[in-house]
């Protein structure tokens, strides 16, 4: 269900938990994502949002975009927040003082709070089994404050601590696979989404939220801004970056992988690197490392489809 | 507008709204399998039982198909209330027993075994009809029905044999509470097994790769909508 067409669309419901006038910038991918992923929840959802981007657009003082609740926590603690309040509904469900009804408890953050600032607090509390779903907005840099590099950054990649220049080619480490590291937890379900896919990204929203134990999503989102592209360009890059295979859509369902949007045949790198300007000083040494790398990832992700597909069968 | 009272607490709704759908915009609760905003309601999976106080009549019903009437009591989990929708989702649960929404409805009602079993092969559906309203209303391919009645009822293209209408938009796939429904695309063919249906793709002119089936662009000509610039479907959303 990656490319339905016309019709499926049509049939996302109306309502919207993310109120325009918000302040992210034109073409911003993250947004789109968030907006999708309330879409998907829908009203009975508590989310706790790490600092980041969406919380500075979406919560100036005296300002909300916010139509559920929503709460703003320090960079770090999103998770620890996030299983509180799981927590915290248990209890006043068992206690009668409120109706036994599903509410969906959500983290959200960006790639900062989770790949670098607030992967203990995740750690934790995926290890502890809260029944909460954690969002992570992945643009693969310290967007709000300026295009500072993150662990999430991609090799290569230009951001202002990271600047391409004769005495380094941008990112010199590799980009940290958070889904793995999520996946090493055994939680019931790990996926990667992009808003490019839609559809995608909802179904497994939806499947996270239904899970019955902790659920990771780690959502690609385009930044217009910090990655050197045009606004109109974020869809697109967002839907090369998977047929490139330099982010892959797959999910780790109780262990067994699977990946959602299968490509026949991976496009040329080049195709997904060249638009962008932070990519734009890469030699064709540095394009050749990391065609590599994108290649063993997905080959090794195949393997791994392929294992989970036979032991089910 | 018309005023009704749900668990204790005045609303006011507009005229030809039907409960469920005040409830859920203020954030009361009801569980809901076949019911979409967008559709005409129709009260198959009858999980959305409430008990309605109308004059001195106190009665359940599907709150999803009952519109909103001056002076209407409604109340969402009074014991018998709960005790009905458990029995429903009971007699849901071995229709499918591995879809992940009726896991999570079972888990956070508190119903642990059901009391059913199934007599035929488990094919995941529940009949609530969904599909077969979206195909109609959402999309007006009109390509599904209900077939049979009672316990033989089930949801069949016309006659049981390939889905002529279908034109593989997913639309069903989509929305399938129980996801009993499958679409694959594979060597420029899409399937819809239920459906018994195989569409030819058309190849991007600029990348060649087969995206949408013939069918899906014939109607969507013929219905007119979203008049798509010259030479639109030529190209695949990528190559646009």
């Amino acid at each position: 269900m990656n490319d339905a067409g016309l019709y499926a669309v049509k049939s996302l419901p109306k309502k919207e938990y993310l109120a325009p006038g918000h302040r992210s910038c034109p073409g911003c991918g993250e947004v789109l994502a968030v907006r999708l992923v309330h879409k998907a929840l829908g009203r009975n959802t508590i989310t706790a949002s790490a600092t980041g981007c969406m919380e500075i657009v979406s919560s100036p003082f005296p300002l909300t975009s916010w139509e559920i609740p929503w709460i703003h926590v320090a960079f770090e603690n999103a998770a620890a927040v996030a299983g509180g309040i799981e927590a915290a509904l248990k209890v006043l469900q068992r206690k009668g003082k409120i109706a036994p009804k599903e509410i969906n408890v959500v983290a959200m953050a960006g790639d900062g709070g989770t790949a670098d600032i607030g992967l203990q607090a995740l750690s934790g509390a995926l290890e502890r089994g809260h029944d909460f779903l954690y969002v992570c907005y992945d643009n693969e840099a310290y967007m709000n404050t300026g295009v500072q590099r993150s662990s999430a950054t991609p090799f290569g990649a230009h951001t202002t601590t990271s600047p391409a220049g004769t005495a380094v080619p941008g990112q010199i480490t590799w980009k940290k696979n958070m889904p793995e590291i999520v996946a090493a937890h055994k939680i019931p379900y790990v996926a990667t989404a992009t808003p490019s896919y839609p559809l995608d990204l909802i179904n497994k929203i939806e499947k996270g939220a239904a899970a019955e134990g902790p659920a990771y999503v780690h959502i690609l989102s385009v930044c217009p801004t910090g990655w050197g592209i045009g606004s109109a360009e974020t869809i697109k890059i967002g839907r090369l970056a998977v047929q490139t295979g330099f982010f892959p859509l797959y999910e780790v369902e109780d262990g067994a992988y699977k990946i959602t949007v299968d490509c026949a045949e991976l496009l040329p790198l080049e195709r997904y690197l060249q638009p962008q300007g932070r990519f734009r000083h890469l030699s064709e040494e540095l394009i050749a490392q990391l065609r590599r790398r994108v290649f063993e990832q997905w080959a090794e992700l195949k393997r791994r489809a392929a294992l989970s597909a036979s032991a089910a069968r | 507008m018309v005023h009704l009272v749900i668990d204790g607490k005045g609303f006011q709704a507009e005229e030809g709204q039907n409960v469920l759908e005040v409830a859920l915009e203020n954030g009361i609760e009801i569980p809901h399998l076949c019911y979409h905003e967008q559709l005409s309601p129709y009260g198959g999976c009858r999980l959305c039982l409430v008990e309605i106080t109308r004059g001195a009549r106190t009665f359940l019903s599907t709150s999803c198909t009952y519109p909103c009437l001056e002076g209407l009591v409604v109340r969402t989990d009074t014991p018998d209330v709960l005790r009905a929708r458990r029995l429903v989702l009971e007699l849901l649960m071995p229709l499918a027993p591995e879809a992940p929404r009726l896991q999570a409805l079972a888990r956070q009602m508190g119903v642990t075994e059901t009391r059913f079993a199934s007599d035929e092969e488990v094919d995941d559906c529940i009949r609530c009809g969904l599909c077969i309203r979206a195909c109609a209303e959402l999309v007006g391919a009109e390509a599904i029905t209900f077939s049979g009645r009672g316990e033989r009822r089930k949801v069949e293209p016309p006659f049981g044999e390939e889905a002529l209408n279908c034109i593989g938009c997913g639309a069903c796939v989509f929305l399938c509470p129980t996801g009993c429904l499958h679409m694959e695309d594979q060597d420029g063919v899409r399937t819809l097994d239920k459906w018994k249906r195989t569409l030819s793709l058309k190849a991007c002119a600029s990348c060649g790769r087969r995206y949408l089936p013939f069918a899906q662009i014939e109607f969507a000509r013929q219905k007119g909508e979203d008049p798509p610039a010259e030479g639109w479907f030529e190209f695949c959303p990528d190559c646009r």
